[in-house]
């Protein structure tokens, strides 16, 4: 029976038809769905302009469709956004964004909040007796400036401590390390430190870079998806377009290992549920059954990988029962995932923080390349460790040294590095080895190490450069001045210690840009006198460096990666013309940018002129170098213990050298006789160089006309000998939950001096706290937040969704702590740090763990601080930050902070 | 005609609720009003599923049904549209709504609820299409450009799918066709229950504590 | 006080209408076949929207009726928040959308409409019923200016909330036709607003009824006997009764349980702060309409007897006196009572009456004796 009469519908004096009705092709264009169509389609001619009566601001005028990029996580969606008179008035799906295909998570989708949101600081502003106080940008610049100057007068340079942001773009995080370097510091650091350092450690150290092999949308063609430690449809939700693209049209199954049952497992073919800090045992149980069964990739090994027989032994000391007993998962769900990705190749390997943040972080990353090795899943389209970042720009800003304890283009801090950064910036070696602070605090092997040479403290343990008695530290002095510029203080661990640190600072600055960083930065550099060597091949524009020239810059100097492709003008070509990459290639078919990969993944060889097109999948042997194939990096040498570390009878297509070689020298080339294929001024820049140093390029640009990569052809070596652990094994967490597995599985000795730092680590983990603190404690990321979630937190269309801080808490451990759902609860760690949180009740976590948001901030071991934000800039929603009660721990190579794992007790508040 | 529907591929969804807020970002929908919203259903546990819900453009609208003044209309498109002149506020369409798709700005005493606010499928209400006031109380007109509600033109992993309904069908039995029977195809049900222990030759085996 | 138990019934000329038989009974056709076409009207868009429905199938269907089988309120979750946000299918809208429009509309119609017919037949038929021994002119106090101030305090405010009531349940189908769109759009907000802040208090005048008028109010075996008499409507068969009938009980006890209902179903309904979801706001709407139109149905009755239907009962709640003629013919054992302790013929000054009459005793609440019985 029909509910309504017949009569009502459609009343004609009310009921607008559209006068349009929608033919299935415009529907699978609109909608993104249909593959080829879309990247065909381009821009529907009603998408680029609104009718004026349209748009909420009311206003008259031009609306203009720009494109940009959401800044929330590494997928980088591509977005429409709609500008009328200088406001951000509407956002479009970018159907034709090869990357996103016009979707949005809940961050993307309401990015446009972020343009004009009203809680945002729009002018810089003073603590004056606890109250916040207008000051115009040259009183802050000269404040700050007066007090620095002052700091470092007293206490030398690495007293001011430079925290920079994954937020930057690459030219300003390159700009900022310049910054920090002409300041005279290694004291500058960003997010990638507690983000994925120890994958860009350990996958570096396995095989040459750093960085995600693969691509998003190289998802596309893989047989099987393992995803660990990670949780995509949170974190990087659109990613999970390529996921299910590989789902269901190559039936590739999902297989989730993970704590927790995320929502990523909900989609999952197979979930393995492990306790937080046992990666290693679970990775070495599946290669357990591998190496039974002889699944491994025999030719691949031999031919491209180093060091697997020791691989083997330590595998064989993880038998499934060994496995259960550490971890916790049975025997047959390690068979069923080892079996799935050796019958299903070539799989894809995704991991995210869930493996990085562990005191032994860098052993769980090169586990996982190990893992990937013994399938022979890597260097091929459709496999690869796809390691999701973070923030959108956590690959530039780390490219580009934000860190402590590198330089652009992952030089390091040796000399021979500054003088080739010296000569880049056209800056006198001396006069910037003048900038820093003349005495010597370390040594190696007998010799002194100046601060310039030595690794700068990390962000993780910036509080304990500022509260560890002086004598401990290897600089001249405390840190005594802070800049947050970009970072959030709540995503670092040890909230009360961290209180404390600040009180003591002489000096804390945090920058909220209403300004562009870069010209911030060179506002500072002016102040303290070395502006023009900032800008020295760089055109300023009112105050604002260029950003153009600052591309060209970097292009001059970023050799070892294949950062010199990248001219503005061919990115800008690619930002134009989303539409013609394909969007499981993402190789531009016709069009002005035929032939490149989308963005130019590095390494992008050469000089710009040269037009290398991108590498869209690392290590792929199966196309020329010229069009982005490789072999892995020589990094380690050529032979090791009497062993070849060359790769043996693989090389990529076209190169006439049929087998391994080392990374390449101005000598080699002269050795194979193609000394004469550079020009005469190449010839002149590349004397005496490599393919790192020589500035003309000629170098790569020769030896990739030989087919060959200029940074050699080399085997994948699964034991880092330079690490504390060569090859990777299991050590339990400083808090563990098992203190009876410490006996065979210690943690490290603690250290003297680590990043200038003493470090614990047995000292912690010999007192059981278990008992006392029964509960494991993870923490992890939520869809409608990111980082810290000031800015998130403040955008009323997400903070709506997540009203309030939460702790997830298994039924079970609820019931035996008297806890109710909805309640309030106190949580706190054997440090002591407390946190007043809502308790959900869910199966999501098991009996034993407990899982917190760290998006949260404003509220203070139950304090609400709402009061002391600057008026009319505190977000919409507060909550207690995770990081308040989380505990110590540092990952043993790169001094990650330690978040997955440790222990609390709750009880009802 | 076109016959323009909604549909949510659960097999899809993620609960990333990127339709939500994009629903809010182009309409300026107030806080409080959920238009659409992502509904969980076995939250935590084997069989969850995320379901994207707003108002569903019911051919036969329970809404219209009952509202007490008539204030709903249907556009030749087959969306279910009101007019918030006409609206008292007097709560029936959403008693009678199987979605919970009308929602009301205040919830206040003396049943004051203030005019009734839903998805429009972003076709706007009556009156002329992207007028200013049209806007201003119903959002945004896109169907009147030529484009499709913009929650599915958002969706992070095309889950929700809009348009004419045989259109939507027709995505989604090529889909569907994708995942086939052949292979694993995704879900628990096939993984758990018969697929993935065959293929691991563990059939018998008991189940682990994990399943 | 009077000494006369009894008086005869003062004689006077018994009225006629003016209509002779075979007209009436016509007239009574017509009217019934009038009754009818009110009647069925209102069902025919049903049955024409029954007979030309035609489903186009929702692709979704299928997902949703896995939903729906599988999905309680209890395992559901959304970051959405609102009155049941999470409860995916809203189980119980279809069953209320049901009940209003299949029972509640067309069967409220019936019962209105039908009330209506039927208070007219009864008039064509039956007439007004006369005073049969006219009026003696002397007065009986019955209803003190407090009941009566409550009673049109009550029945003001209940026929203000039937219309508004009605014009929300009916106005669709009768005044959109006439006042267009916007015009009963303005009025059907009106009435919202007028029932929604009003109606709140109805349940003090219910309670003041309940107070003022619960003496006297209990059933005994002379309204048995009443009942069986027909209440004496028919010509020929009175009915014995005391100070109140069988009838006027049973629309008190109508009056208290409508009322009780339809105040609670209403205050829930009007104040939806309390976190009450659908399932109790339409299980307060069922209730709430469906007693609103049977207390509708039956105060037409009521007012009819109360006014045009009966000559000498409007002027009870007017004035507060009866004619003693009035009262011997429809409140005989009352009126015994009444002559015993002196209290028939007397003046009309209220303030001494009501005193007076306030204390009379009627031998409580639910006894079934009186005084005139027993003397």
């Amino acid at each position: 029976m029909k509910l309504t009469k017949k009569s009502t519908q459609a009343a004609p004096t009310k009921a607008p038809t559209t006068g349009w009705t929608m033919d299935r092709r415009t529907f699978l264009r609109s909608s993104g769905i249909a593959a080829g169509s879309v990247a065909a389609a381009g821009l529907l001619p009603g998408m680029m302009k609104r009718a004026d009566a349209g748009a909420p601001g009311q206003g008259k005028g031009e609306i203009n469709t720009v494109r940009t990029i959401c800044t929330h996580c590494s997928v980088g969606c591509g977005i429409y956004a709609e500008v009328q008179n200088g406001v951000w008035v509407g956002q479009e799906p970018a159907f034709d964004h090869p990357f996103n295909l016009g979707g949005h998570c809940a961050k993307g989708a309401a990015v446009r909040e972020h343009g004009h949101g009203e809680r945002r600081l729009k002018h810089p502003m003073k603590l004056v007796g606890g109250k916040w106080k207008q000051i115009s940008w040259d009183e802050a610049i000269n404040e700050v400036g007066d007090k620095m100057l002052q700091i470092r007068e007293q206490s030398g340079p690495d007293s001011v401590y430079w925290l920079g942001s994954a937020k930057f773009s690459n030219e300003q995080a390159y700009l900022f390390r310049k910054f920090a370097s002409m300041w005279g510091t290694n004291n500058v650091d960003h997010q990638a430190r507690i983000c994925h350092s120890t994958t860009v450690a350990g996958v570096a150290n396995t095989w040459g870079y750093g960085a995600m092999t693969n691509s998003y949308n190289d998802i596309h063609k893989s047989k099987a998806i393992l995803i660990i430690g990670g949780n995509p449809t949170e974190a990087h939700p659109v990613s999970l377009q390529h996921v299910f693209r590989a789902t269901e049209r190559n039936h590739a199954p999902l297989i989730v290992i993970d704590p927790r049952f995320t929502r990523t497992a909900a989609h999952a073919n197979l979930f393995v549920r492990i306790r937080p800090g046992t990666d290693v045992p679970v990775i070495y149980g599946m290669l357990w059954h591998i190496f039974k069964n002889g699944w491994e990739d025999k030719e691949f090994i031999r031919q491209r990988v180093w060091g697997m027989d020791e691989v083997r032994k330590e595998v064989a000391k993880w038998t499934p029962d060994e496995v259960e007993r550490v971890s916790g998962v049975p025997e047959h769900l390690l068979y069923q995932a080892a079996k799935l990705m050796a019958d299903n190749r070539p799989g894809t390997f995704i991991w995210c923080m869930g493996g990085t943040q562990h005191t032994i972080g860098n052993n769980n990353t090169r586990a996982y390349c190990i893992f990937q090795l013994a399938l022979g899943n890597m260097g091929v389209a459709g496999g690869g460790t796809n390691i999701f970042r973070g923030h959108d720009n956590v690959q530039g800003a780390t490219d580009f040294g934000v860190l402590s304890d590198e330089l652009p283009g992952y030089f390091g801090l040796a000399e021979g590095a500054w003088k080739h950064w010296a000569k880049v910036w056209g800056v006198d070696y001396e006069w910037l080895a003048g900038r820093f602070d003349p005495g010597s605090y370390e040594e190696k092997d007998g010799k002194p190490l100046k601060p310039m040479n030595t690794n700068g403290i990390p962000v993780s343990r910036w509080i304990d450069g500022v509260l560890e008695d002086k004598a401990n530290i290897k600089q001249k002095d405390n840190t005594r001045a802070m800049v947050f510029w970009g970072h959030a203080p709540n995503s670092q661990v040890r909230g009360v210690e961290m209180k404390k640190a600040m009180e003591k600072l002489d000096l804390l600055v945090v920058v909220d840009p209403s300004l562009p960083d870069h010209t911030i930065m060179l506002k500072f550099a002016k102040k303290f006198g070395y502006g023009d060597e900032l800008t020295k091949n760089i055109k300023v524009n009112g105050g604002e460096p260029l950003i153009e020239d600052i591309t060209r810059e970097f292009n001059r100097g970023m050799w070892t990666i294949g950062y010199t492709g990248h001219s503005p003008e061919r990115l800008k070509k690619h930002q134009q013309n989303w539409h013609t990459f394909d969007v499981t290639t993402l190789k531009a078919e016709g069009g002005p940018a035929n032939g490149d990969y989308y963005g130019l993944p590095w390494p992008c060889w050469g000089t710009p002129e040269f037009n290398h097109p991108g590498s869209p999948n690392l290590y792929d042997t199966s196309i020329p170098v010229a069009q982005g194939g490789m072999g892995f990096r020589e990094r380690f040498g050529v032979e090791r213990n009497g062993q070849n570390l060359l790769a043996e009878g693989s090389y990529p297509v076209g190169s006439e050298i049929k087998d391994g070689y080392p990374e390449f020298t101005a000598d080699i080339v002269k050795k194979l006789g193609w000394w004469d294929d550079l020009t005469e001024d190449e010839k002149k820049a590349a004397e005496g160089k490599n393919w790192k140093t020589d500035l003309s390029g000629g170098i790569q640009r020769v030896v990739i006309k030989h087919g060959c990569a200029p940074y050699g052809n080399a085997k994948a070596r699964c034991v880092a000998w330079n690490f504390p652990d060569p090859v990777p094994i299991h050590r339990e967490p400083l808090y563990t939950s098992r203190h009876e597995l410490v006996e065979k599985y210690p943690t490290y000795e603690d250290r003297k001096a680590f990043f200038r730092l003493p470090t614990r680590y047995k000292s912690i983990q010999a007192t059981d706290y278990s008992k006392q603190f029964p509960l494991i404690w993870t923490s992890g990321r939520l869809v409608e937040y990111e980082g810290g979630g000031d800015e998130t937190r403040s955008n009323p269309w997400l903070a709506e969704l997540q009203q309030d801080m939460f702790i997830e808490i298994n039924p079970k451990d609820a019931n035996d702590a008297g806890v109710r759902d909805g309640h309030m609860v106190w949580v706190e760690s054997p440090e002591g740090g407390k946190i007043k949180v809502k308790a959900m009740l869910t199966q999501r976590v098991a009996p034993g763990v407990v899982f917190t948001p760290y998006h949260f901030g404003g509220h203070f071991q139950g304090k609400d601080l709402r009061a002391r934000y600057p008026e009319g800039c505190d977000p919409v929603v507060l909550g207690e930050a995770c990081n308040t009660a989380m505990t110590y721990g540092y990952d043993s190579v790169t001094a990650m902070q330690e978040t997955k794992c440790s222990l609390c007790k709750i009880y009802p508040a | 005609m076109a016959r323009m529907k909604f549909l949510c591929d659960t097999e899809r969804c993620i609960e990333c609720n990127g339709c939500v807020t994009a629903c809010k970002n182009e309409h300026e929908v107030p806080w409080g009003i959920n238009r659409r919203r992502v509904v969980t259903i076995n939250d935590g546990e084997k069989g969850e599923r995320s379901l994207s819900v707003a108002c569903m453009h019911c051919s036969d609208a329970p809404c219209m049904a009952v509202c007490p003044v008539d204030c709903f209309f249907q556009t030749a498109d087959g969306v279910v549209l009101h007019d918030k002149d006409i609206c008292i506020g007097c709560g029936y369409c959403f008693y009678a709504c199987p979605f919970g798709a009308p929602q009301f700005p205040t919830g206040g005493v003396f049943g004051s609820r203030g005019k009734m606010d839903k998805c429009t499928f972003c076709a706007g209400g009556p009156g002329e299409a992207n007028s200013a006031e049209q806007v201003r109380k119903y959002g945004r007109n896109r169907l009147a450009e030529g484009k499709l509600p913009i929650c599915a033109e958002m969706c992070a992993t095309k889950a929700l799918l809009a348009g004419d309904g045989d259109v939507v069908a027709d995505i989604f039995r090529q889909r569907m066709a994708y995942r086939g029977a052949a292979g694993l195809g995704t879900g628990w049900g096939v993984a758990y229950d018969k697929g993935l222990r065959k293929a691991s030759g563990l059939d018998g085996k008991a189940a682990g504590k994990e399943d | 006080m009077t000494d006369h138990p009894s008086r005869p019934a003062i004689p006077s000329e018994p009225r006629q209408h003016g209509v002779p038989p075979r007209v009436r009974a016509r007239i009574t056709r017509y009217l019934l076949a009038l009754l009818a076409f009110v009647l069925i009207a209102p069902l025919v868009p049903y049955a024409a929207a029954y007979l030309g429905a035609g489903n186009v199938p929702n692709p979704g269907a299928g997902l949703w009726n896995e939903v729906r089988q599988r999905a309680g309120p209890a395992d559901a979750n959304t970051q959405a928040r609102g009155v049941e946000s999470a409860v995916l299918i809203n189980q119980v809208g279809e069953r209320w959308r049901q009940f209003r429009s299949e029972m509640l509309v067309p069967v409220g119609a019936w019962l209105l409409l039908g009330t209506l017919g039927f208070l007219a037949l009864f008039w064509i038929l039956r007439g007004r019923i006369p005073l049969e021994g006219g009026r003696s002119g002397q007065l009986v106090p019955r209803f003190s200016v407090n009941q009566r101030v409550v009673h049109w305090f009550a029945a003001i405010l209940f026929v203000f909330l039937a219309v508004t009531g009605l014009v929300l349940l009916y106005g669709r189908f009768v005044l959109i036709p006439i006042l267009g769109p916007e015009g009963f759009s303005a009025t059907a907000a009106a009435c919202k607003e007028g029932h929604n802040l009003f109606g709140p208090i109805f349940p003090f005048a219910v309670l003041a009824m309940i107070v003022l008028f619960l003496r006297g109010n209990g059933f005994n075996q002379i309204d048995l006997k009443w009942f069986f008499r027909a209440g004496g409507l028919l010509k020929g068969h009175p009915a014995s009764s005391g100070y109140y009938n069988g009838g006027q009980k049973s629309w008190f006890w109508m009056v208290v349980l409508f009322g009780i209902a339809i105040s609670i179903s209403g205050l829930i309904l009007d104040f939806g702060v309390f976190g009450q979801g659908r399932e109790v706001m339409a299980l307060a709407h069922v209730v709430h309409g469906g007693v609103a139109v049977v207390f509708i149905a039956a105060s037409l009755g009521h007012i009819y007897i109360g006014t045009v239907g009966m000559e000498g009962a409007f002027e009870s709640m007017s004035h507060g006196y009866v004619d003693a003629n009035w009262a011997r013919e429809h409140h005989d054992l009352w009126l015994a009572e009444m002559e015993a302790a002196g209290m028939v013929g007397v003046e009309p000054n209220a303030l001494e009456e009501v005193k007076r009459h306030d204390n009379i005793d009627f031998k409580g609440f639910g006894s079934p004796g009186t005084k005139a019985v027993q003397g």
